[in-house]
C-alpha cells in the first residue's frame, strides 16, 4: 500500500527540481523570443553560477554568493557583444554551432581554472536539516530554493509587465524592426537581455551547486531539461515555461516512485505527448517572425 | 612575352634526376626515417562527462609512468596519443583510427564499463593489445574476454564478494541503488546473488539513469523502506552527488551506505561534511601499508601535481608500467609479442606480485576495505583502511574465481 506521506514528498521534491527548471529554461525562453537565437551555452551559464558561487563562498563567505549572477550576467553581455550579435542574420543553424561550440569553449576553460574534479559544496549551516509540515518532508535548504524561485519569478514577471524596459523587450520580440524605428536602440537591448537570461541561468547555478555536484560538465544535467521545458511550455511564452517546468519536475518525481529506471526518459516522452497534443507547446503562440 | 631568366632554366634531364633522387631519399636512409618515428601508444579515456574526473588522475597516471622511463621504450622515443571516449561507439572509431591514423602499437584505457565491453570487442577486431585500466564489468575478462585484451580493475562480481561481509554486517535487510548502465547492472546481479545465499531480504532497488541530478526522490523511497543498509552502485559524479543529498536530506549516519569500488575523487567531491560510507577500492595514497615502490610512485605524483596521487592514478600507473615493461621485455612492437609480453609480466613491489592471470588475463589485485573517517582534517585525506582483502593473498585465485566459474574462452 502506498504512503500518502511518501507521495506528497515527492511532489514537494518535484516543485522544487521543477522551480530549477524553471529558472534554466526561462532565460533560454526570453532570449529565443526577443533574440532568435537557440542558445546551446546556456547551460554553461548555470555552470558558471555554481562556480563564481563557490568561489566568492570561499573568499568572501556567503552573503558575496548573490553576486555570483551579475558575474555570470556580465560574461553574459560579453559574448553577445563578441559573438552572439554577429548571428542574428545568420541561418539557425550557424547560432547552433557557434553557440555549441562557446558552450566547449567555457566548459574547457572551467575545466583549465577550477580542475577537472567535482568541487565540494554544502548548504549554508543556517539552512541545514529539514522540515516536516504535515505529511510533507523537505529540507530547509530545498524550501528555500523553492521560495527563491518564486520569488525571482514574480521579480523578472513584474519586470517585463510593468516597467518601460520590459514593455520594450515584449514589443521587441515580437516585432524588433518596428522598435528600431521608434528610436530605440535595439542592440543594446539585445545586449541586456542576453545578459539577463544569462543571469537567471546563473542563479539557477548558485541554487544547484549545494545540491549537485559541481562539476565542468554539470551543464549536461541543466540544457536537456531546459530545452524541454521551453519546447513543452511554447518558445517564447514566460507562463508556459513556469508551468512546463513544474510538470517537468513533478512527473520526474513520480517516475522515480513508480518505474525508477524510466525517470531519465519520462521527459522527453512527456515533451513528445505534448508537442502531438499543442504542436506549438502548452501556451505558444503563432510568432509570425518565426514562421 | 614571357622571358625565363637564366639562372632558372635547369636542363629537363638535371630536373628529372633531381625529382627523382628528392623521391627516393626515404629509401636511401631509412633508418634516419625510423628513429624519427616514436613509438605510440594508444590512450582512449574520456576527457569530458561524469566520468572525466577520474579520467584526468587515470591519464596523469599513465603519463608519469612513460616519464619515468625518460620517454623512451626499447631505448627510443615514445609518445602517448590521448583520443576521447565519449561513448561506446565513438570510442571504438576513436579506436580505429588510433590504429591505422596514428599507428599506435597498444591501446591503455576503458574509463565505463560500457565503452570497454566495445573497445574489447574492436582490440580483437583490429588485433591491438588493449590494457584497460578502469572499467569494472565482470564480462570483460568473463564470457567477453579475448587474447588481444588484458584488465586491472577487479571485476564486479569479486568485489562485491569482497564487500558482502561488511554490508551483512549492518543486516539481512537490503535496498539497492544502482547505475542503470553495464556497471549498475553488474553490481545488481552480482548483490542480489550474495543476499540470497546469505538468506537475506531485498526491500527495495532503484535503477538510476546515468547523469542524474537530483536523487532527492530515490532518497525519500529508501527512507520509507527503511532498510538495514543501502548497498550502491553509482558511478563517479553520480555517487558523489547521491552522498551529498543522502546528506542534504538527513540520512547521513542513520542508515549505512555501503558501495564497491569508489574512487578518492568520488569522496573529494562530495567533501568532508557530507561523506559517509564503506566502500571497497584498489589502493590509497595513504595506506601506511604500501610498498616502496608505490610510495615513491606517490611522492613522485605529489611532486609533479602538487596534490595526492588519487586511486585511480594508481590504476593508470601501474597498468602502463605493466604495458612498458611488456614492450622493454619482448623488445618489439609487434602486437602479439607484446600480448605474450603482457602474459608473461611479473611486478614485484614488496610483498605484492603483480601479474595477469594467464587464462582470462585479469590481474589479480588485492582490494581494499576503507570507511570515511569520522572525523576528516584534510581535505584529501578521508578513508581508514579497515583491511586488505582477501586478507590471506594465498586465497586471491580462489576469491577471483576458477577458470570454470569465469567462463573465459579465449580460443
Amino acid at each position: 500500500m502506498l504512503d500518502p506521506e511518501v507521495l506528497l514528498s515527492q511532489l514537494a521534491s518535484g516543485l522544487v527540481l521543477g522551480g530549477l527548471y524553471v529558472l534554466i529554461a526561462i532565460g533560454l525562453s526570453i532570449i529565443f523570443g526577443l533574440l532568435g537565437i537557440v542558445n546551446f551555452a546556456h547551460g554553461v551559464f548555470f555552470t558558471l553560477g555554481a562556480y563564481f558561487a563557490l568561489t566568492l563562498y570561499q573568499y568572501f563567505g556567503w552573503p558575496a554568493v548573490i553576486l555570483a549572477p551579475i558575474g555570470v550576467g556580465a560574461i553574459g553581455m560579453i559574448a553577445e557583444r563578441l559573438l552572439i550579435q554577429r548571428l542574428y542574420d545568420k541561418e539557425p543553424l550557424v547560432s547552433l554551432i557557434v553557440t555549441f561550440a562557446l558552450a566547449l569553449l567555457i566548459e574547457a576553460s572551467v575545466r583549465l581554472i577550477w580542475g577537472g574534479i567535482g568541487q565540494p559544496f554544502s548548504p549554508p549551516p543556517f539552512l541545514s536539516g529539514i522540515f516536516i509540515w504535515g505529511p510533507v518532508l523537505i529540507t530547509k535548504y530545498r524550501a528555500a530554493v523553492f521560495g527563491t524561485t518564486v520569488v525571482v519569478l514574480v521579480a523578472l514577471w513584474l519586470f517585463l509587465e510593468h516597467t518601460p524596459f520590459g514593455r520594450i523587450l515584449r514589443a521587441g520580440s515580437r516585432d524588433p524592426e518596428m522598435v528600431g524605428l521608434l528610436g530605440i536602440n535595439l542592440p543594446k537591448v539585445l545586449t541586456w537581455v542576453f545578459g539577463l537570461g544569462c543571469a537567471i541561468s546563473g542563479i539557477a547555478g548558485v541554487l544547484a551547486a549545494p545540491l549537485w555536484t559541481i562539476t565542468p560538465a554539470m551543464a549536461t544535467n541543466a540544457i536537456m531539461p531546459a530545452f524541454v521545458v521551453v519546447a513543452i511550455g511554447g518558445l517564447g511564452s514566460f507562463a508556459g515555461a513556469v508551468i512546463a517546468g513544474l510538470l517537468v519536475g513533478v512527473v520526474i518525481a513520480m517516475t522515480i516512485q513508480f518505474w525508477p529506471e524510466a525517470s531519465g526518459a519520462m521527459m522527453y516522452l512527456f515533451m513528445a505527448l505534448m508537442l502531438l497534443l499543442r504542436p506549438r507547446g502548452l501556451l505558444g503562440e503563432r510568432w509570425e517572425r518565426f514562421e | 612575352m614571357d622571358v625565363l631568366k637564366p639562372a632558372l632554366v635547369l636542363p629537363r634531364r638535371k630536373l628529372l634526376l633531381g625529382a627523382t633522387g628528392l623521391a627516393a631519399a626515404p629509401l636511401a636512409m631509412p633508418h634516419i626515417a625510423r628513429a624519427a618515428d616514436p613509438i605510440r601508444i594508444g590512450v582512449l579515456l574520456a576527457k569530458t562527462g561524469s566520468i572525466a574526473a577520474q579520467t584526468e588522475y587515470l591519464a596523469n597516471g599513465t603519463f608519469l609512468a612513460l616519464e619515468e622511463r625518460g620517454n623512451t621504450l626499447m631505448g627510443q622515443p615514445a609518445e602517448l596519443v590521448w583520443l576521447d571516449e565519449p561513448s561506446p561507439q565513438a570510442a571504438t572509431q576513436n579506436m580505429q583510427k588510433l590504429v591505422e591514423e596514428n599507428k599506435v602499437c597498444a591501446i591503455l584505457g576503458g574509463s565505463l564499463s560500457s565503452n570497454a565491453l566495445a573497445e574489447e570487442a574492436k582490440a580483437a577486431e583490429l588485433k591491438i593489445p588493449f590494457v584497460c585500466d578502469n572499467a569494472a564489468a565482470t564480462d570483460i575478462t568473463g564470457k567477453n574476454c579475448n587474447r588481444y585484451t588484458f584488465r586491472l580493475n577487479t571485476p564486479v562480481v569479486v568485489q562485491s564478494r569482497m564487500l558482502a561481509p561488511y554490508a551483512l554486517s549492518y543486516g539481512k535487510r537490503w535496498y539497492h541503488i544502482t547505475a542503470s548502465f553495464a556497471f549498475g547492472q553488474d553490481i545488481l546481479k552480482s548483490s542480489r546473488e550474495l543476499l540470497k545465499a546469505a538468506g537475506g531480504t531485498e526491500v527495495g532497488a532503484d535503477e538510476v539513469p546515468l547523469n542524474t541530478a537530483d536523487f532527492s526522490s530515490f532518497i525519500l523511497k529508501i527512507r520509507a523502506a527503511k532498510p538495514d543498509v543501502v548497498v550502491g552502485g553509482l558511478a563517479a559524479g553520480d555517487l558523489s552527488t547521491f552522498l551529498k543529498q543522502w546528506n542534504e536530506l538527513g540520512m547521513k549516519g542513520k542508515i549505512p551506505f555501503v558501495e564497491i569500488a569508489i574512487g578518492d575523487t568520488d569522496i573529494w567531491s562530495v567533501g568532508a561534511e557530507a561523506a559517509n560510507g564503506t566502500f571497497t577500492k584498489m589502493w590509497y595514497y595513504n595506506n601506511p601499508a604500501n610498498p616502496p615502490e608505490e610510495k615513491a610512485f606517490a611522492a613522485d605524483y605529489l611532486k609533479k601535481h602538487g596534490k595526492p596521487a588519487a586511486d585511480k592514478a594508481w590504476m593508470g600507473w601501474i597498468t602502463a608500467k605493466s604495458l612498458f615493461d611488456s614492450i622493454d621485455a619482448v623488445k618489439s612492437t609487434d602486437a602479439m609479442k607484446i600480448v605474450e609480453g603482457l602474459e608473461a609480466w611479473k611486478f614485484q613491489a614488496g610483498s605484492t606480485a603483480y601479474s595477469y592471470r594467464r587464462f582470462d588475463h585479469q590481474m589479480l589485485v588485492r582490494n581494499l576495505a576503507v570507511s570515511v573517517k569520522d572525523k576528516i582534517t584534510d581535505k584529501w585525506d578521508f578513508f581508514d583502511v579497515k583491511a586488505t582483502l582477501p586478507e590471506n593473498p594465498a586465497d586471491l585465485q580462489k576469491v577471483f574465481g576458477s577458470e570454470e566459474e569465469i567462463g573465459c574462452k579465449m580460443g
